[in-house]
């Protein structure tokens, strides 16, 4: 397989300002992803991951540095080019799920192609294969609330599938689940990763999602520490 | 070019006011209850001058009353602007959720404004019955109960076309600034966001 770069983050720099002070949550972030690759990015709270996701989803704009998407350079992007990056190239994995409550699994994960104007059809189709592909194709009528945690964020897997991405972004999605569920969400998310190519890239303090990526980033005040190949 | 189907935004829209069929409840009686008010005082007057003509007499209605509507209907858009300003703090990290998997400013602004003519249209029909109703009560004694078929059923039609867009219209002012808050929530801040 030939790799190439998908996530080109250069001398990345995010400063806040809190009052009379400024907060460091980046300071300086140099980091190549390649297609395909599972990295996981691991530091204390604080130390800048959420910051780092953030930037890399298009969701906040670098005080300096370059984030390159594909090629794409997504600092010098508008909110409506933002908007189509996270759209289309990204899919995003929440600690909390973030399902929307008041519709079924089906309407969930065909939610991003709606955001995206494909037709109707087609995103129901699209969604229920995926909704079938992470082993929920009997509970595609379930409401989030009816269903456990471990298939809510099943359901939110799929749904960050559903424009075909090409990064899967995933902060801490083990971390409101149970062991055993959080095995199964791991091996669902490395599979995907395996299978298809897809670059996932994720925030954890789990070792065993740690265990299965091939890189392991670690982050303290605002700069990557050290890297690590698994 | 993003599409989004009003389709998609209604069903969205049906969905929270199922899910939140309180508050919505309360916005649409607000609306129904000015409404009401309206027709009732807009029909009594055409029940009076119906019987004026076929009768003979002088019965109408005082000016003043009107002022009284224009109150109510004040006091209507205002409480559905709060109402949909809590609704909107209530659905923050759905907001911020929705703008992280590609959600414009403008798909946002469409599932709230979507909501506001659903809530208006239940609230103009609604009202419109009330309003026939208590028009009957309070000119039926004078006029006897079977003014409702004398009168020209094109003016009944006219009047219930009119307030219904009227409550539309006004159920959408309302919502204006809500939904446009809603649509300006920076995504970051808006997942952080804990009720």
């Amino acid at each position: 397989m030939s790799y190439d770069t998908v996530i080109e983050l250069r001398k990345l720099i995010r400063h806040y300002q809190m009052g009379d002070e400024t907060v460091r949550a980046l300071d300086g972030v140099d980091l190549n992803i390649e297609r395909g690759e599972y990295v996981s990015i691991v530091g204390p709270s604080g130390s800048g991951k959420t910051t780092l996701f953030n930037l890399i989803g298009g969701l906040d704009k670098p005080t300096e540095g370059n984030v390159f998407i594909d090629g794409v350079d997504i600092s010098q992007l508008d909110a409506y080019e933002l908007a189509w990056i996270r759209c289309r190239k990204i899919g995003y994995i929440f600690q909390s799920f973030n399902l929307i409550q008041v519709l079924s699994a089906l309407e969930n994960v065909a939610l991003p192609t709606v955001f995206a104007g494909t037709p109707n059809s087609e995103g129901i189709k699209k969604a229920s294969k995926l909704l079938e592909m992470v082993g929920l194709k009997d509970r595609i009528h379930h409401r989030p609330g009816e269903l456990s945690a471990g298939q809510q964020q099943r359901v939110a897997i799929a749904r960050a599938l559903a424009n075909d991405p090409a990064i899967i972004l995933a902060d801490e999605p083990t971390g409101n689940l149970d062991l055993n569920t959080g095995m199964e969400i791991i091996d669902l998310l490395h599979g995907l990763n395996k299978s298809q190519g897809l670059t996932l890239v994720a925030a954890t303090h789990d070792t065993k999602m740690i265990k299965a990526s091939d890189r392991i980033v670690w982050m303290r005040d605002g700069q990557i520490e050290r890297m690590e190949r698994s | 070019m993003v599409h989004f189907s009003l389709m998609d935004a209604y069903r969205l829209g049906v969905g929270h006011i199922r899910r939140r069929f309180q508050r919505t409840a309360i916005n649409v009686a607000s609306i129904a209850l000015a409404n009401s008010f309206l027709t009732s005082l807009a029909l009594t007057d055409l029940f009076y001058q119906t019987y004026s003509i076929l009768e003979g007499g002088g019965l109408g209605i005082d000016a003043y009353q009107y002022w009284l509507v224009t109150v109510a209907l004040v006091v209507s858009v205002v409480g559905i602007t709060n109402a949909m300003l809590i609704a909107v703090y209530e659905r923050t990290r759905e907001i911020g959720t929705m703008k992280c998997i590609g959600a414009l400013d403008q798909h946002i602004l469409i599932l709230f404004l979507v909501e506001a003519v659903i809530q208006g249209a239940a609230g103009g029909v609604i009202g419109y019955l009330l309003g026939v109703l208590a028009a009957l009560f309070s000119a039926g004694f004078t006029t006897g109960f079977d003014i409702i078929i004398k009168v020209d059923a094109l003016e009944l039609v006219t009047y219930f076309a009119g307030t219904t867009a009227l409550s539309i219209t006004l159920s959408i002012l309302a919502s204006l600034y809500p939904a446009w808050r809603a649509s300006k929530l920076p995504p970051v801040e808006a997942l952080r966001y804990e009720l």
